[in-house]
């Protein structure tokens, strides 16, 4: 039997902007089929981790591997192309374009050649929209401009899009802030089906320790750029050192 | 038994349009046939006939600049460099080295589209106005070159081109390139190449981490419209019979082709058709006796235009798809 490799490796991340030390030394691995939960201070790291690892930015020190290969340098349609998709915690949807068109524009790129894209989106990739459309019940707002939908349905639709490219690996960017109580639970219900039904991987950046604790099997605590701790919900979460730097010294129950 | 047509309303529309077109693009093959040849009068003179041509050119180039700036939202105001090559491409050519006309045009597309791709990776990883002022600033430079590199270029005097005074050519060679551009484009709008322009010009980080090859679309896009304006360069320059760096890198140009696409709709395929024929006509219409006039009136309604009608005359028409130029304005300047 052979080892196989992680699916996502980061080895000592470094990334600073100006003075501020933004990730110091940051190991991070991610095995096919995981749902891995980073918690942490606003301000922490986690989405600079999210930046560094899709070839956003360039990372100072340390390496990246992504499915064996090594994407440090890789320019983030190479790495997207790869099967990594992400959300963003800001929200990046084309506001101006429609929902559908969203999704058309989502789509995997650079599987059939330049020319491929000298016609309309192929009937198979429109099909396709619709069933991610529907996944994520946007399916009746499919021709409304992204820009009009609610702030929740916005979530929703860039997981649809995020989904688009069939990818190996999701990377959720506080996917449910901002977000009302039923939608939170449709993510919810979305990110298990993901996980379970489509053997997806998917790594959470989550204020929610109760969604992160219903979905992830295993958490990475950030503060100050740095990994503070790593394990089991349970573990994690009672763990002093995080108690303290998360919960400000109270606890869960306080 | 059938009682009533399929035809909806939206069709009768489509069909009229298109009948409306045909028409149209009848009435400009047909019209140099009645204009005056060789002494014999006609319908129209032959002023009429070369300021046509001139308004073909300009729609062709304001769609060009569209084509980029109101595709991708990257707003080039240095796209006449491209137009420069091309007639200096088709000047020297023809006047030191005796070419015949038509392989110059190639010669000029090949070279505007190699430093349209040579200067876009240079300047389009640049954001908002720094990407305005590089474009201004490859323009300026190319002007000076051709005033200085004057055993090639004539310099500030400038190149004489071998006169050929066949108005109907220039008309058609004009009134061809015309249709076949907009009807490219309009093509690769609805392609997902065109929504990929889109893409980046909505979000082009976005767009990036979606797994479009930004650098690609933007680089190709810019080549093939600078191609396009090369040759609308080398046509204008062999029409001309006469170019020199000041006449053919005129700043006015710019402002032009940015008007004419602004007036007609930022970002839409017919807005740059109608805003450049509506241009032409107010030019020779309503200030053919106050010459001295029109640039303070073209910035004017410019200005209008941006305050009172920012979608152009395709949005009042309708037409969503379109920029509305004052956000396209304060967005790019965030960027």
């Amino acid at each position: 039997m052979t080892v196989r490799p992680p699916l996502l490796e980061g080895r000592r991340v470094s990334k600073s902007f100006g003075g501020l030390a933004a990730l110091t030394d940051v190991d991070l691995t991610v095995h096919t089929g995981d749902v891995v939960g980073i918690v942490g201070p606003n301000g922490s790291g986690k989405t600079t981790l999210f930046d560094c690892v899709t070839g956003m930015e360039e990372i100072d020190e340390g390496r990246v591997f992504f499915k064996g290969c090594d994407i440090t340098h890789r320019r983030p349609s190479q790495v997207a192309r790869m099967g990594l998709s992400r959300t963003f915690q800001g929200i990046r949807v084309y506001r101006k374009l429609t929902v559908m068109d969203n999704m058309l524009l989502s789509r995997q790129w650079g599987d059939r050649g330049w020319l491929s894209v000298l016609r309309p989106s192929h009937p198979r990739v429109t099909e396709r929209a619709n069933g991610l459309l529907d996944f994520v019940t946007l399916l009746p707002q499919r021709a409304e401009l992204a820009g009009s939908l609610s702030w929740g349905q916005q979530r929703l639709l860039e997981i649809g899009m995020a989904l688009m490219s069939d990818p190996d690996l999701l990377l959720l960017d506080e996917a449910t802030s901002g977000v009302n109580p039923t939608l939170v639970d449709a993510i919810s219900d979305r990110i298990v089906t993901l996980n379970q039904a489509h053997g997806k991987t998917i790594v959470l950046i989550e204020h929610n320790i109760d969604l992160v604790a219903d979905l992830c099997d295993r958490v990475v605590v950030f503060d100050h750029g740095e990994k503070l701790a790593e394990g089991g919900v349970g573990a994690v979460f009672e763990d002093p050192v995080v108690i303290e730097a998360y919960f400000g010294g109270r606890g869960l129950d306080a | 038994m059938r009682t009533c047509t399929e035809a909806t309303r939206g069709q009768w529309i489509a069909g009229a349009r298109r009948v409306g077109l045909a028409v149209l693009l009848a009435g400009l093959v047909l019209l140099p046939l009645v204009a005056e040849r060789g002494g014999r009068e006609g319908m129209i003179n032959n002023s009429t006939l070369f300021s046509l041509t001139q308004m073909l050119m300009l729609v062709t180039l304001a769609s060009n600049w569209n084509f980029i700036s109101g595709l991708t939202g990257y707003i080039d105001f240095g796209h006449v460099a491209f137009f420069g090559l091309g007639a200096y491409s088709t000047g020297i050519l023809m006047s030191k080295a005796g070419w015949p006309f038509f392989p110059t045009l190639a010669v000029g597309a090949v070279s505007a589209a190699v430093a349209a791709v040579l200067i876009g990776r240079a300047t389009m990883h640049l954001k908002g106005p720094y990407f305005s002022i590089a474009m201004l600033g490859s323009f300026a430079a190319l002007r000076e070159m051709a005033r200085v590199t004057t055993p090639l270029t004539g310099g500030g005097p400038g190149l004489t081109l071998p006169p050929y005074l066949n108005r109907p050519l220039f008309y058609y060679l004009a009134l061809g390139q015309a249709v076949l551009v907009v009807a490219l484009y309009r093509w690769l709008k609805g392609t997902e190449f065109g929504l990929m322009m889109l893409g980046i010009r909505e979000d082009e980080p976005g767009a990036e981490m979606r797994g479009v090859n930004t650098t690609f679309v933007k680089t190709a896009a810019f080549g093939l419209a600078a191609m396009s304006s090369g040759i609308v360069g080398g046509m204008w320059a062999y029409q001309n019979t006469f170019i020199d760096p000041d006449i053919v890198f005129l700043d006015s140009r710019t402002i032009e082709i940015a008007i004419a696409s602004v007036l007609g709709g930022l970002g839409t395929i017919a807005g740059p058709v109608i805003g450049a024929g509506l241009l032409y006509w107010l030019r020779d219409v309503v200030w053919a006796n106050f010459l001295e006039w029109h640039l303070i009136v073209e910035g004017l309604l410019l200005i209008a235009m941006v305050l009172l009608l920012p979608n152009g005359i395709m949005g009042l028409l309708g037409d969503r798809s379109g920029l509305d130029v004052r956000q396209a304005w304060a967005r790019w300047f965030r960027r």
